[in-house]
């Protein structure tokens, strides 16, 4: 495990630096798309796996970083970078007053309360047709430049290394977040939140700020999906993404910050394989899914560890 | 406003509430003896309306349709919960949601392969078409046989859980199983028997709403989340809590959508949202 632990991340990076020269046109979309899920998995760990909050409705703020970004590029052709600051800070900030009220219940219902503020987010950016083209979305979606007058971003490459960068940014962090007293005091809240109450300190104030925290990563998320993909639409806000994403996270280990990006790398390429084979692929991904939360309840990276440790 | 669209709107209300109903007490049983937010839910819903359609189709019948559809429904909904949910009891409860939303995706699916994509309508049984006249208004009668099934389940499930001695022994396995098993009861079969049961409650929502709103993918989720506030604002695991959520989600759903139409959702959400700051566990909840 030791010479893993070292070399597995310098590796990664030699291998996600490199890759692109090697790739057709189509697999390097693939993984850029798959860079945006893994980010937006991450975040959704931070809540889950390390706080013990289970949101259902984490795509809405995907969602809303994705229209944040897509309007102020469409609208006023900032630079990419304001643009994901936007989007970031305006899933931030919708978050706040939701997570202000979900974290008053736990568990189960904090589950469901996440869920109906997604759906009533969803169904605002599908009526409000003035704003957000209601179900066609927004398209054409400009890849500006990085700067005012900087370098474009329209080649596929560029925007791949822009993606890694937002990534790779996002990761570190987590990691620092997560290894700092916020984060053990977000752990301990995980472990025991009453215990936590008791030593003198109000838990939801540490939830809330979490809560915001990971929103303005998936935020980040949807504001560089639109425009990746040159639009933002509300399925981006749907359900099945957040629970997509509650699978990635418990596919690739809960509670680990590599776990959600093997947990996406997972999903999207066995949704790629399937749909090429089938178009209810669905139905084999949901199969694969009731299985691994049986079997495999600390996912790929669980696993892992368990038969190192061994 | 006249006393007729008065009446309207309350009819149409009750009639919107007992439909949830029959879905969300299903959920909050499930969630009382089981401790599973059953995510799968609204699919057994979406699934009673698709079986009920092909019995309509084979036999004419939508009577037989309303015994069949909720008989089959909860067959597999006893298979599913022997099959996977079983295993996992142990875990933290949102392994069990994630369980199920893994079902509620395989059988969404598997709608979609057998039915076909396209929206099935179903008729109304001979006797309940047309309308008739209440105090000016002029009202669908199915609507009103809606209300007196939600009505009718509601209080056969009252009576079937206070007062046989089966129902007492699945509120003894509510309260507190361990014991309940120590006693003699076999949980096991009880939670087996409680999740065919609400399935098969489900589909009969699902049957039932065929005719107003037809059989079509995506009904399960629309009704899910629908129900899941409905609990929420009742209190998870009690009757009369999924029975006033209900009527509270109903009369906001179709209340604001009559006064407000776009903002309808806003207002049921609204409420929920007052109700967890006043009392997190809902109306009728205790706390965990």
């Amino acid at each position: 495990m030791a010479p893993l632990r070292r070399w597995g991340p310098v590796a990664t990076l030699v291998v996600l630096a490199v890759l692109p020269w090697g790739l057709a046109r189509h697999q390097l979309s693939l993984l850029t798309d798959l860079l945006i899920f893994s980010l937006f998995a991450l975040s959704l760990d931070l809540i889950m796996g390390y706080t013990g909050m289970v949101s259902f409705g984490h795509a809405a703020y995907f969602g809303l970083g994705a229209y944040g970004s897509a309007l102020l590029l469409i609208h006023f052709e900032v630079p990419i970078p304001i643009a994901l600051l936007g989007g970031a800070l305006g899933a931030g900030l919708v978050a706040w007053p939701v997570g202000y009220i979900s974290t008053r219940a736990t568990g189960i219902y904090f589950a469901m309360l996440t869920l109906a503020f997604a759906q009533l987010l969803y169904t605002l950016a599908y009526k409000w047709r003035a704003l957000t083209g209601g179900s066609d979305g927004i398209a054409g979606v400009p890849k500006t430049a990085l700067w005012w007058g900087g370098p474009s971003l329209v080649e596929p490459r560029a925007f791949y290394f822009l993606i890694l960068v937002s990534f790779l940014v996002a990761f570190v962090l987590c990691r620092a977040l997560v290894r700092s007293p916020f984060g053990r005091a977000l752990q301990a809240i995980r472990e025991n939140e009453r215990k936590f109450a008791t030593l003198g300190q109000d838990p939801r104030r540490f939830k809330v700020i979490v809560f915001v925290i990971a929103a303005a990563l998936a935020g980040l998320a949807g504001a560089l999906s639109a425009p990746f993909r040159g639009f933002a639409s509300p399925e981006a806000m749907f359900w099945l993404l957040s629970g997509q994403a509650l699978m990635m996270v418990i596919i690739g280990g809960i509670g680990t910050l590599v776990g959600p990006a093997i947990g996406a790398m997972v999903f999207v390429l066995v949704q790629e394989v399937l749909s090429s084979y089938t178009e209810h692929w669905m139905l084999f991904t949901g199969a694969i899914f009731v299985l691994m939360v049986i079997f495999l309840p600390g996912g790929i990276v669980g696993a892992a560890r368990r038969r190192f440790a061994a | 406003m006249s006393l007729a669209l008065v009446v309207d709107l309350i009819l149409n209300a009750i009639a919107q509430s007992a439909l949830l109903f029959l879905v969300a007490v299903g959920l909050s049983l499930v969630f009382g003896v089981l401790r599973v937010m059953n995510f799968a839910h609204g699919v057994f819903y979406m699934l009673g309306a698709y079986l009920g359609f092909t019995v309509v189709a084979r036999s004419g019948s939508f009577w037989l349709s309303l015994v069949l559809a909720p008989v089959a429904t909860g067959l597999l909904g006893g298979l599913l919960e022997r099959t996977t949910l079983r295993y996992i009891y142990r875990r933290p409860p949102i392994y069990q949601l994630l369980l199920t939303f893994g079902l509620a995706l395989v059988l969404e699916e598997l709608v979609r392969v057998v039915w076909g994509p396209s929206a099935l309508p179903v008729d109304p049984p001979a006797g309940l078409e047309g309308a008739v006249t209440i105090l000016g208004a002029v009202y669908p009668r199915y609507r009103l046989f809606l209300v007196v099934l939600g009505m009718v389940t509601g209080v056969a499930l009252w009576f079937f859980l206070q007062r046989t001695r089966v129902g007492l022994v699945i509120r003894a396995a509510a309260q507190n199983d361990e014991m309940a098993a120590c006693l003699g009861t076999d949980v096991a079969r009880v939670r087996t028997g409680v999740f065919a049961a609400a399935c098969a409650l489900a589909a009969v929502g699902g049957v039932a709403a065929a005719p107003m709103t037809t059989a079509y993918l995506g009904m399960g989720i629309g009704v899910i989340v629908d129900a899941f506030v409905v609990v929420v604002i009742g209190g998870l695991g009690s009757i009369v809590g999924s029975m006033a959520g209900s009527l509270i989600v109903g009369i906001a759903q179709t209340w604001g959508g009559f006064y407000f139409s776009e903002a309808a959702m806003a207002i049921m959400y609204l409420v929920m949202g007052l109700v967890l700051i006043f009392r997190p566990w809902g109306l009728f909840g205790e706390e965990e």
